[in-house]
């Protein structure tokens, strides 16, 4: 009862935030992560008419699918798993798309702007990166700085809206920064408030 | 093609025609194409993509109605169009229709009667001729050969190297041909040519390369030179998928 409170209180802050925003960063502690999935799956669920691309750095495709549950693959939302083929996993699946490394952050641009490309103008067209703080793993701060600056700039110009995740424990000065500065809206979960 | 306007070296205004590639980043960077006729020299080691990149020029060009030759000395043809295949701009009608035609350099030098390994001013001469020949009678806008070092290697001096591919250019440029030659290099080498005189012949270099990051290899598309027009000199990541083929993006720079 009380984690379905909390993830219907994410699912309205985040649904209200991102249709009015073009751009909304949601910054968490650690231990809020699954409620916060879970509430935007639900939210993508509920909207069949939008398109979303879910590019996920925190966890392999699958073990999303396998916690969450399949009834989440619809028609409206693909995937964009940039670590399991690091790991030694290459399936091949038609929901998502796997990259071959988290290093290789233009072609993570590259599938997103895919994705979207061939989408008919009048359909909302959301974006979700999970996470900006699970990209330093891999890649140097500076480097992550400006994939998100360069991606950005070109979702803002094609209409798409994107959630930008942040771990709180995490983060460091750049993506503090750039978070603030590249988001139209700030969404900072605290247990307590929630 | 299409046209442009470009600015001479008398400071006039003229019409420049340009060849699109059809790859839709790399014509922007092009300032809307090659300069219709330009030889330009396809650079890039071992896996880079200049092969890839070629067959999707010519299929592109082959979509808007103009024909192209493509000419391998480095691999059989049945294994070329094994691996293009898997390419969604490949379309195996356009080579039964003859707007894509492949032929292999080596038999026709087998059919000329060449030495396979060496030729000689005359043979070089013989085989200019029937390049010039090919593309005349084809009537052909696209013509690719892969890989200008594997037939430099076949002349034997820096002045047949020369001769050879100034007269061919030159040719091709009279016949509205766009040429592509592709020219091997070694990995991880700022070096446009084999025998460092191709580059300084061709009117333009595409050079593709790679960058590593954390130990991945990031495949990067650079335009060196492009004569006739204005065009980018950055860096970018390029990818090669069967969906879109050849695609580009900005690189990111690392300051790691």
């Amino acid at each position: 009862m009380m984690t379905n409170t909390l993830i219907d209180g994410l699912k309205e802050r985040v649904s209200n935030a991102i249709t009015i925003n073009q751009s909304v960063g949601v910054i968490l502690p650690g231990n809020n992560y699954s409620d916060l999935i879970q509430a935007l799956l639900e939210h993508i669920q509920s909207r069949p008419q939008d398109v979303w691309v879910y590019v996920t750095i925190t966890r392999p495709y699958e073990s999303i699918i396998k916690q969450f549950g399949d009834q989440y693959i619809g028609r409206n939302i693909k995937f964009i798993d940039c670590i399991s083929r690091a790991a030694g996993l290459s399936k091949i699946d038609p929901n998502c798309t796997f990259i071959e490394s988290p290093a290789h952050l233009e072609k993570i641009i590259m599938e997103i702007m895919d994705v979207f490309k061939d989408k008919e103008n009048n359909v909302q067209k959301y974006l979700i990166i999970d996470s900006l703080t699970s990209l330093l793993i891999y890649n140097d701060a500076q480097l992550v700085t400006e994939f998100f600056a360069q991606l950005t700039n070109r979702t803002r110009l094609s209409d798409i809206h994107s959630v930008s995740i942040a771990i709180e424990e995490e983060m460091n000065d750049n993506i503090n920064k750039i978070i603030y500065l590249r988001s139209d809206k700030i969404i900072k979960l605290r247990e307590s408030f929630i | 093609m299409s046209e442009g306007m470009v600015i001479s070296e008398e400071g006039e205004t003229v019409e420049n025609v340009i060849c699109k590639t059809g790859i839709e980043e790399l014509d922007v960077q092009l300032d809307g194409g090659i300069p219709v006729g330009n030889t330009v020299l396809m650079v890039g080691s071992s896996g880079s993509g200049k092969t890839t990149l070629c067959m999707q020029f010519l299929a592109n060009g082959a979509r808007q109605g103009e024909r192209g030759v493509f000419f391998t000395i480095t691999e059989p043809l049945f294994k070329l169009t094994k691996n293009m295949q898997g390419f969604d701009f490949y379309n195996k009608k356009l080579i039964e229709t003859g707007m894509i035609n492949l032929i292999d350099l080596r038999i026709i030098s087998e059919r000329l009667g060449l030495d396979t390994e060496k030729y000689t001013v005359e043979d070089a001469t013989a085989l200019l001729e029937v390049l010039k020949d090919i593309a005349d009678e084809l009537n052909v806008k696209r013509l690719v050969i892969d890989s200008i070092t594997a037939l430099c290697y076949r002349l034997q001096t820096k002045e047949m190297i020369r001769d050879f591919i100034f007269k061919l250019g030159s040719s091709l440029a009279a016949m509205n041909c766009t040429t592509f030659l592709t020219s091997e290099v070694p990995p991880n080498e700022v070096k446009y040519s084999q025998y460092d005189i191709e580059e300084f012949i061709a009117d333009g270099i595409i050079f593709l390369g790679d960058v590593d990051r954390s130990g991945d290899l990031i495949r990067t598309l650079q335009l060196i030179k492009m004569r006739g027009t204005a065009h980018s000199r950055i860096k970018s990541a390029m990818s090669i998928s069967s969906k879109n083929g050849i695609e580009l993006t900005p690189l990111l720079k690392s300051r790691a």
